[in-house]
């Protein structure tokens, strides 16, 4: 590897690493396309509602995913289910993010609080996941507001685990020190000063618990516990089961499962991607 | 001695806390489990009977207490559908649980560290390429598309595996246990390959770091020869985040076979909850977060145990 | 714990050794698939394990598909839906209608030896009167005492004449023995989970919770000797998963019936066979009277106007059923059918025609079904994409099962979406479901006029005399949309070509899988 330019920032190193790695810039690629297809999704197919004669049809020209049990279009599905899928992970996450962010942090700076909060983060993650998001998804009636709300519930520990200990290791640096000598309150500091430390490892979190959501989404709406009106991969999958094709009708099933595997795949090597250009030890 | 006890009392600790979150849970969200328990055709009295037969007419805090004594002394209730004790429901689905998650987790770990070092030795060339492209694509496939499409090309159009269940019936004996792996090659090999790239990709990052210290390359200075340096001595240190993710794993693992034994049939406990939720059976699924729980703590006390054995330092500080 | 986790390891250990030989030796599976059947065993594919054994209480398909095996039944119902004798071989009411009287067979016996008696029927209706549970206790509210004149003779007094009263016992009342039974300080709490004594074709002798029962000939068998000599059920997770074992031959019928997509797949595999049995039930949407502008009939008659029956039939059900011509009187009742009426035309202008009479705007309506039901959730939106087309917003709430049926016990809905399984006797199941207060009348009708017209229907003591008031009132029911019936569904059901001889009967509950049919059954050779 040739000598990195010394007078770089870290963030630019950063930067300039990450651009070697084409695997990380594809993720990255992939991951944009499909947030650009969540958004668009009207203006590249028509809401998948109504029903036609056409059942069952496997892929073709006119419909280049098949059609379902009911003659919809399953491109059109998958386009849509883009946007709720992507939309469930994206709003989990910062959920979960918000909470494990301020949990890390309050353990981190607070010393009083580390004890029981880091108690409360090792219980939460000895939880089972699964079943309890299975639990309250059911009992809480489906929608796309429950699936949200549950999946971050159960998934803030993980986030709060890693803030704190990243928090850990500047709450002792000098400038925080001398911040608390000089007066600033402890929000200012934590603003001034923890926020920003803490942000590569939160950057990082939050694209694997998005991803993390989205396998949460679709694990919940392929148990039924999904939200009927609208479309999400996971719903796509549920029916494809409820209408008893999943063997037969293939398309019905691979589609939604390729999205699935595309957004968690991209999202895993973005962040590989990017701990491996900021940690320099491993990159040169 | 210490070490011990501390760690007995955290692993009460979280199970308390289980139990408590779970308890509390399952009862403050809608969905009536007196629709459960007592038919909506019955007299007010029988009903109000039933109810008070179930303990599902004293407060909520009373009710709770109420489980945590009877917990104590190992009684999980009755189950309000079937009319049995939970731990007797429980008890018939814990054996096929442990054996596949057990399975899984074996295969995992035997096959993640060869792979694990083979990336490690070779970063940053295509042998590793491949591997870590491998695992993490694995990892993010989704269980129940897996299942399917195993259950299909494996089971169906090649005739290798039977599709779904646990055992034979006719089979006893060795030929029982022969069964018993045939039926679980495919849902192992489901939970396996979601796994295997985390394990894969944590011993190759931490055995990459062991590497660069000091002490291998004293060893090579030494001319101990590469493959010795790797297996015993980098390979050692590397072992013990490895450890922890095994331990921490095989919690999420028991809870995160719901998927896998929904899919293909297997009578484990992940399948037993996900049917006690479709019949609100609360004691069932109480009963069933216990355990999990349960498997848990003593899963961190194994990996504890694990680390004490592989790291001296753990035991004398 | 211990225990546990060598044997997981020894179990890994040997997983490693059979995963470098893919073709394991010996066990292939039940049967094999090519191995042609023996009459040793029969291996039903079904989707849930057995959560009740005790008869009198376990509703779920599996529960009754065991307990059905297990317990006799006073009759049992012939293709047509015509009752016919099992442990009864006569039965007859008194000139006043006030009197039932049901002669017992002698030759059946409980397995413990006891011979079945008309005290073990005594025992099982009273129980059920007492305790008011189950089915059967809304079926005889009619019934004042039954006592037993002989072993063989079991004598029903009645408060009124009821002419639905020996069908409906006959038919839902599961025969217990009452020496056991008896022990238990609550019949309906007994949960009969081990050492069964029992009096069915089959007797249950081996349970594996999550995979599979085991049920084995009796012999001698009274009403007549079944051929296969073993019974199987295995649990399986959905339907994919059996159509795939059944496909691989490691079963050898499925008894939940086939979503129609998959039956219409399946009807070109040579190696399956499949066989179709009609509803005794109807899918339906009801609209809740109670509620307004739903209280105004003209409202009613515009949704039922805006629904595309024609489309969910062929498309949701594949054609796979049929127009019951919005009657509750359904093609599967033959002996009431009323030929006279006809279907609601999906016709979006007169719906808009009739809100405008109405005086109604902008229609925005929730319907409430359970999600976990294939065909309804298939159909639920485009019950919703008709509707729009008439410039009604109906919003979809796809519950739970749970708290679908908590808000359809409260009457907390809009618009419900469901089906009833089994509604084999009119005049008895029209009083439930459309008489003021009756137990299942979810729409709230309340017209003295149709109760009437019931009860009179209930009080005839044959079908001849019954038809008149009951079809009068299901023109009612038609005319006033108190139920929207959408159609009746032609249950499609697999089995391996390796059988022959089953006995088809109408009804998902009984359909291939009922006592009689698995007496029958042979293999084909």
């Amino acid at each position: 590897m040739t000598a990195v330019v010394t007078d770089l920032t870290p963030r630019q190193r950063t930067w300039t690493a990450f651009r070697r790695n084409p695997l990380g810039l594809a993720s990255a690629a992939i991951l944009l396309a499909l947030a650009v297809i969540a958004l668009c999704a009207p203006l590249i197919a028509p809401f998948p509602e109504g029903y036609g004669e056409d059942t069952f049809q496997p892929p073709s020209a006119e419909h280049w995913f098949g059609t379902d049990d009911i003659g919809q279009d399953v491109f059109a599905q998958v386009i849509w289910g883009t946007r709720v899928s992507m939309a469930v992970g994206l709003s989990a996450s910062v959920l979960a993010i918000v909470i494990g962010l301020v949990v890390g942090i309050c353990a981190a700076y607070f010393r009083r609080l580390d004890t029981p909060l880091g108690v409360l983060v090792d219980l939460s993650l000895s939880l089972p996941v699964l079943p309890l998001m299975i639990l309250v998804a059911a009992l809480a009636g489906p929608s796309v507001r429950t699936l949200v709300v549950v999946i971050a519930l159960f998934s803030w520990p993980e986030v709060a685990r890693v803030v704190r200990s990243s928090a850990m290791a500047i709450v002792p640096m000098p400038f925080v020190s001398a911040a608390k000598v000089i007066g600033g309150s402890a929000f200012w500091i934590v603003r001034k000063h923890l926020v920003p430390g803490v942000v590569p490892v939160v950057g990082v979190s939050v694209v694997l618990t998005t991803s993390r959501a989205v396998l949460a989404e679709a694990g919940l709406s392929f148990l039924g516990l999904g939200d009927p009106n609208s479309w999400s991969w996971g719903t796509i999958l549920h029916k494809a089961q409820q209408s008893g094709a999943l063997a037969s009708a293939w398309w019905t099933t691979l589609f939604p499962s390729l999205a699935i595997l595309l957004l968690v795949l991209s999202t895993t090597l973005l962040s590989v991607a990017y701990n491996d250009a900021r940690n320099h030890r491993s990159a040169s | 001695m210490r070490f011990v006890v501390t760690r007995l009392l955290r692993g009460l600790l979280t199970l308390w806390f289980a139990v408590t979150v779970t308890f509390f849970l399952v009862r403050l969200l809608p969905g009536d489990p007196v629709l459960a328990v007592a038919d909506p055709n019955m007299t007010e009295e029988l009903r109000a009977k039933l109810l008070a037969d179930f303990g599902l007419d004293q407060p909520l805090g009373v009710q709770y207490l109420n489980y945590l004594a009877q917990l104590v002394q190992g009684n999980l209730g009755m189950s309000f559908r079937q009319s049995i004790p939970v731990t007797t429901v429980l008890m018939d689905r814990l054996p096929w649980t442990l054996i596949l998650t057990g399975s899984a987790m074996l295969v995992t770990i035997v096959l993640g560290i060869p792979l694990g070092v083979l990336a490690a030795t070779r970063a940053k060339g295509w042998v590793d390429r491949v591997i870590q492209l491998t695992g993490v694509t694995a990892q993010s496939l989704f269980v129940p598309s897996v299942g399917i499409f195993l259950m299909y090309v494996m089971g169906v159009t090649l005739g290798w595996f039977p599709i779904g269940g646990a055992v034979d019936l006719d089979a006893t004996g060795p030929a029982a246990w022969l069964s018993m792996l045939h039926h679980l090659v495919l849902p192992c090999l489901s939970l396996v390959l979601i796994q295997l790239g985390g394990y894969v990709l944590t011993m190759r990052s931490t055995l990459i770091e062991a590497l660069g210290e000091d002490y291998v390359a004293l060893a090579k200075a030494k001319g101990v020869k590469p493959r010795a340096v790797v297996w015993k001595h980098a390979l050692r240190n590397a072992l013990l985040p490895t450890t922890t993710i095994a331990g921490l794993q095989l919690g999420t693992l028991v809870g995160g076979a719901v998927l896998t034994e929904t899919i293909y049939a297997y009578p484990g406990i992940g399948r037993a909850i996900y049917e006690a939720v479709g019949q609100l059976d609360f004691p069932v699924l109480q009963g069933a977060f216990v355990l999990l729980a349960a498997a848990v703590v003593a899963a961190n006390l194994l990996t504890d145990v694990a680390y004490g054995i592989l790291d001296p330092r753990v035991r004398t500080s | 714990m211990r225990r546990g986790f060598l044997l997981a390891a020894a179990a890994a250990i040997a997983l490693l050794t059979a995963c470098s030989t893919p073709s394991v030796p010996g066990s292939t599976g039940q049967g094999g698939s090519q191995a042609p059947a023996t009459g040793d065993r029969l291996t039903i594919g079904t989707t849930a394990d057995v959560v009740n054994y005790n008869p009198l209480v376990g509703n779920s398909r599996t529960d009754s598909w065991v307990t059905n095996l297990m317990y006799p039944h006073l009759t049992q119902m012939d293709e047509a839906g015509k009752r016919i004798p099992y442990l009864a071989t006569e039965w007859s009411y008194s000139k006043d209608g006030k009197t039932a009287t049901v002669k017992l067979r002698d030759d059946m016996k409980w397995s413990d030896g006891k011979p079945v008696t008309a005290d073990d029927v005594v025992f099982a209706v009273t129980a059920v009167q007492k305790e008011k549970f189950g089915v059967v206790a809304g079926l005889i509210t009619a019934m004042e005492k039954a006592e037993a004149v002989s072993p063989t003779e079991v004598k029903f007094t009645l408060s009124r004449p009821d002419g639905t009263f020996l069908d409906n016992v006959g038919f839902w009342l599961p025969i217990v023995p009452k020496h056991v039974f008896e022990k238990a300080p609550s019949v309906q709490k007994f949960a009969n989970d081990a050492n069964w004594v029992s009096a069915g074709p089959y007797k249950l002798t081996k349970v594996e919770r999550g995979q599979r029962y085991i049920m084995e000939r009796v012999e001698p068998f009274g009403p007549g000797q079944p051929t296969v000599k073993e019974i199987v059920f295995r649990v399986f997770p959905d339907v994919n998963t059996e159509v795939l074992a059944l496909r691989n031959g490691e079963i050898d019928l499925i008894g939940n019936v086939l979503p129609p997509s998959t039956a219409a797949d399946l009807k070109n595999d040579p190696k399956l066979k499949l066989v179709q049995v009609p509803s005794l039930g109807w899918a339906h949407l009801q609209y809740n009277t109670k509620r307004k502008p739903m209280d105004d009939v003209r409202v009613r008659q515009a949704l039922a106007h805006a629904v595309d029956y024609e489309a969910i039939r062929n498309i949701a059900l594949k054609g796979y059923a049929k127009s019951a011509n919005s009657s509750v009187l359904t093609p599967s009742q033959p002996d009431y059918a009323d030929p006279s009426v006809s279907e609601y035309a999906f016709d979006p202008a007169k719906s808009k025609q009739l809100l405008q009479e109405a005086g109604v705007t902008n229609l925005s309506l929730s319907m409430i079904y359970d999600q976990a039901d294939p065909n309804i959730a298939r159909w639920a939106p485009m019950v919703r994409d008709a509707a729009k087309q008439a410039g009604i917003e109906i919003k979809l709430q796809g519950l739970e099962r749970n708290t679908y049926l908590d808000k359809t016990l409260k009457r907390d809905f809009d618009i419900y979406a469901g089906s009833w399984a089994i509604m084999d006797n009119p005049p008895a199941n029209l009083g439930l479901a459309f008489k003021t207060g009756g137990f299942i009348n979810y729409a709230q009708v309340s017209d003295p006029k149709l109760d009437k017209l019931i009860d009179e229907g209930q009080r005839a003591l044959t079908r001849e005399e019954a038809k008149a008031p009951i079809q009068e009132a299901a023109k009612i029911i038609h005319d006033q949309v108190y139920d929207n019936v959408l159609y009746v569904e032609t249950f499609n059901i697999a089995h391996s070509i390796k059988w022959t001889g089953f006995k088809p009967m109408p009804s998902e509950l009984l359909s291939i899988v009922n006592p009689l049919s698995l007496a029958a059954v042979k293999p084909a050779s």
